[in-house]
C-alpha cells in the first residue's frame, strides 16, 4: 500500500505545475496515412506529433502555411478539425540487448506476445552516419557459412554487401543462412567460454513482405536456434506505407546500439525495392514532386543515408561494427533498373543470384561473374585466401570454356582438365539451405579440390564424396579441423596433416 | 478550386505589399481587393481566393483566445491583454470565452501557441500520465 502511495506521489511530483507553452495545429486534411495540419508554427523536421489517444505522427513536410505529417499506427480515428500538438521529440525506438529474441514493429513495440520489452535506452530513428575519423577499414570476416560466398565473395564486418536477384532465387535464404551460422558460432563460443570471440548479433528487417513469409522466417530462425541472437523488425505488406518506410531506419538504430557499445551486428534489409516503393507512396501522397519512375528526387539519399550508417569503428571509438546485407529484387534479371543501380553504387559489392542457375540446380544460384566484394578480401582468414585464391579465376575460365564442353573429345588435355576442375568446383559449391558449413571444413574441402584429390571422382559423385569427407573430418579428424580454426593459416606441417588425412580417407573409400 | 502557381505568387506579392511594419494594414487589404474586383485581371478569382487565405492565416496568427470557466473581471482581462501584447507585440485580436467545463483557471491561445492553466487541462495531463 505504501508503495502505491509513493508511486502516486512521485507521479504527482513529476507533473509540471507551472504553465507550459504548447504548440498546436488543426488537422485540415487526412487520408492514406498522411495528414495536412494548419498551425504548428514551431514544428521541427522529423518531430513526433501527438494526435491524442496515443496516435503519433511524424512531421515530414514543413510548408509555408501547413505541415505534412505521416501517421504512425491507426489513422482511421483522426478527424478533420482535430487538435495536434508538437512533442519536441524526434522519433525514437528502444534499443539494447533486451530486444534480442524478440519480434517488434517499426516503433519497437512487441508483436510476439512475449511481454513488454526491457530496454531503458532509446535511439533516434534518423541519425547521421559515423564520420571518417571514427571509421577504419574492414579486417574481420563475417562467416556466412556459404562456401561460395566465404571463398569467392568474402564479407567483412562493417561492409555493405548487396544481395540482388529475381523473385524466388534464394535471396532471403542467403541472409537466413548467415544468421544461423553466426548464431551457431556465438553459441559455440559461449559454451567454450571463449572471451576473444566477438559475437555477431543479427537484425532482420522485413519490409512489405507477406505475413506468411515472415512467420516462416521466424520459424526457421527458431528451429535452428538463431532467434535468441536476432531481432526481427516487421513492417508487413498489410502495415501502412509509413511504417514500411521507417522500418529499416528503426532496425538500423537498434544495430547502431551494438556498434556504439563495441559489439558487432549484422542487419538484413529484406527488401529495399519494396522500401523504395513505400517511400514513393508516402512522397506522392505528401504531394512531393516526382522524378524518374515516379520516385521522389531523394530516393538515392534515402538509401545512401541508411546504408552509410553501417560502418566499422576504430579502436578509439569502441571497435564495434554494423554489417549490412540489403536485398534488392530485380524484374526479369534487369540490374540496370533505377533502384538496383542506385543501391549497387552505394554498397561495397553485390551477390547476384540468377534464375537460370537456380533452375539448373546450382543452389545457391550465385553468378560468379557478376558478383563481387570490393573490400571483403581484406577480412578473409589467411587459410581461406590460400585455398580460394585461384578458385574464382578457375571458375571464370571454366565458364568461358563451358561452351566448348560439348565437343569434349576435340579439346586438348589442358582445356579438358580446366573444364573438369570447373565442373567439380560448381558441384562443391552447391549447398542445401539452412545448413551452413564451418569455415575450417570449407578450407579443408577446398584444399582437397586444389590439391587434386577430387580429380578422379566422377562429377556426379562429387557431392557424395564431399558429404563423406565432411563426415570423416568432423567425426574422426576433429582435431585437424580445430587446428585449422586455431592457426587460421595452412603452414607446411598443417598441409602435411591434411594430405595424410585425405589419403587415409581415399584409402577408406576406395 | 484549383489555384495556379502564378496566381499564388501574385497573391503572395500583394499580401506582402499590404504589410506595414510587419503588420497587416486593413486599408491596404481593402484597396487591393477593391482593385482586383474592379479590374478583373487574368486569374483574378484564384488570386482573390489565395489572398483571402493568406489574410485568414494572418488573422489566425494574431488571434488571441482567452478561455475561462467564469467571466473574467475587467481588470483581469486588461492584465491578460497587457502581458500578451508585451510578449507577442501589438495588433492582437482578443476574444474572451466562457467554458464552464474548464472548471477553473485560464486557457490562452495565441496563433498556434497554447498556455493551458485550467484545472480540466491538469486533470487530463494527470490521467494521461497514469495511462503511460
Amino acid at each position: 500500500m505504501s508503495n502505491l502511495l509513493q508511486e502516486i506521489e512521485s507521479q504527482i511530483a513529476g507533473l509540471q505545475t507551472g504553465l507550459q507553452r504548447q504548440n498546436v495545429g488543426i488537422v485540415r486534411e487526412i487520408g492514406d496515412g498522411v495528414a495536412r495540419i494548419e498551425g504548428l508554427t514551431d514544428a521541427m523536421m522529423n518531430e513526433m506529433l501527438d494526435f491524442g489517444n496515443g496516435v503519433m505522427g511524424l512531421a515530414l513536410n514543413l510548408e509555408e502555411t501547413e505541415v505534412g505529417a505521416i501517421i504512425l499506427g491507426d489513422y482511421t480515428g483522426i478527424k478533420e478539425g482535430q487538435e495536434v500538438r508538437t512533442t519536441g521529440k524526434l522519433l525514437q525506438v528502444p534499443v539494447g540487448k533486451g530486444l534480442l529474441g524478440r519480434v517488434v514493429n517499426t516503433l519497437g513495440e512487441p508483436l510476439d506476445g512475449k511481454g513488454p520489452i526491457r530496454a531503458d535506452t532509446a535511439y533516434p530513428v534518423e541519425k547521421i552516419a559515423p564520420g571518417i575519423i571514427k571509421r577504419r577499414s574492414v579486417n574481420q570476416p563475417v562467416q556466412t557459412g556459404i562456401m561460395a560466398i566465404d571463398a569467392m565473395i568474402p564479407i567483412g564486418r562493417g561492409q555493405r554487401e548487396l544481395i540482388i536477384g529475381d523473385r524466388s532465387t534464394g535471396k532471403t535464404t542467403l541472409g537466413l543462412d548467415t544468421m544461423i551460422n553466426n548464431a551457431r558460432l556465438n553459441r559455440a563460443a559461449e559454451e567454450a567460454g571463449d572471451k576473444d570471440y566477438r559475437p555477431l548479433y543479427s537484425i532482420y528487417v522485413a519490409i512489405g513482405q507477406k505475413q506468411s513469409n515472415i512467420a516462416n522466417v521466424i520459424r526457421v530462425l527458431e528451429e535452428h536456434g538463431a532467434l535468441p541472437y536476432t531481432i526481427v523488425v516487421v513492417a508487413a505488406a498489410s502495415d501502412s506505407a509509413t511504417s514500411q518506410y521507417l522500418a529499416p531506419f528503426a532496425g538500423c538504430a537498434m544495430g547502431e546500439w551494438f556498434m556504439d557499445h563495441g559489439m558487432d551486428a549484422l542487419i538484413i534489409y529484406d527488401d529495399l525495392s519494396k522500401h523504395a516503393t513505400a517511400y514513393r507512396q508516402v512522397s506522392l501522397v505528401l504531394k512531393r514532386p516526382s522524378g524518374r519512375e515516379a520516385y521522389p528526387g531523394d530516393v538515392f539519399y534515402l538509401h545512401s543515408r541508411l546504408l552509410e550508417r553501417s560502418a566499422r569503428l576504430n579502436e578509439k571509438y569502441g571497435n564495434g561494427s554494423l554489417t549490412a546485407l540489403p536485398i534488392i529484387e530485380t524484374q526479369m534479371g534487369d540490374v540496370s533498373a533505377y533502384i538496383p543501380t542506385n543501391v549497387i553504387s552505394i554498397t561495397d559489392g553485390q551477390i547476384y543470384l540468377e534464375t537460370d542457375l537456380f533452375y539448373q540446380g546450382v543452389r545457391p544460384a550465385i553468378s560468379v561473374g557478376l558478383s563481387v566484394s570490393r573490400v571483403g578480401s581484406a577480412a578473409q582468414i589467411k587459410a581461406m585466401k590460400q585455398v580460394a585464391g585461384r578458385i574464382k579465376g578457375d571458375l571464370a575460365q571454366f565458364r568461358e570454356l563451358a561452351a566448348f564442353a560439348q565437343f569434349g573429345s576435340d579439346l586438348d588435355a589442358k582445356t579438358q582438365a580446366l573444364i573438369a576442375r570447373g565442373r567439380r568446383i560448381v558441384e562443391i559449391f552447391k549447398q542445401p539451405q539452412y545448413r551452413p558449413v564451418p569455415v575450417e571444413l570449407q578450407v579443408a574441402i577446398l584444399w582437397a579440390v586444389q590439391n587434386n584429390f577430387l580429380d578422379d571422382v566422377p562429377v556426379e559423385q562429387v557431392k557424395t564424396f564431399q558429404h563423406r569427407l565432411s563426415e570423416f573430418l568432423t567425426t574422426r579428424k576433429a582435431e585437424l579441423l580445430a587446428r585449422i580454426a586455431r592457426e587460421r593459416e595452412i603452414k607446411p606441417d598443417l598441409a602435411e596433416a591434411l594430405k595424410a588425412a585425405l589419403t587415409e580417407f581415399k584409402q577408406l573409400t576406395a | 478550386m484549383r489555384i495556379s502557381k502564378q496566381a499564388r505568387r501574385i497573391a503572395k506579392e500583394l499580401f506582402t505589399l499590404c504589410r506595414v511594419d510587419g503588420r497587416l494594414d486593413e486599408g491596404r487589404v481593402r484597396a487591393v481587393v477593391g482593385r482586383l474586383v474592379n479590374t478583373r485581371p487574368r486569374g483574378y478569382a484564384g488570386i482573390l481566393h489565395h489572398f483571402k487565405r493568406l489574410v485568414e492565416l494572418d488573422f489566425a496568427r494574431r488571434a488571441a483566445r482567452v478561455e475561462s470557466a467564469f467571466p473574467l473581471p475587467a481588470e483581469l482581462r486588461q492584465g491578460v491583454q497587457t502581458s500578451l501584447t508585451r510578449r507577442y507585440g501589438a495588433g492582437l485580436h482578443f476574444t474572451f470565452l466562457e467554458k464552464p467545463e474548464l472548471l477553473g483557471g485560464l486557457r490562452v491561445q495565441v496563433g498556434s501557441d497554447v498556455y493551458d492553466g485550467t484545472i480540466a487541462g491538469r486533470l487530463a495531463a494527470l490521467a494521461a500520465r497514469f495511462q503511460t
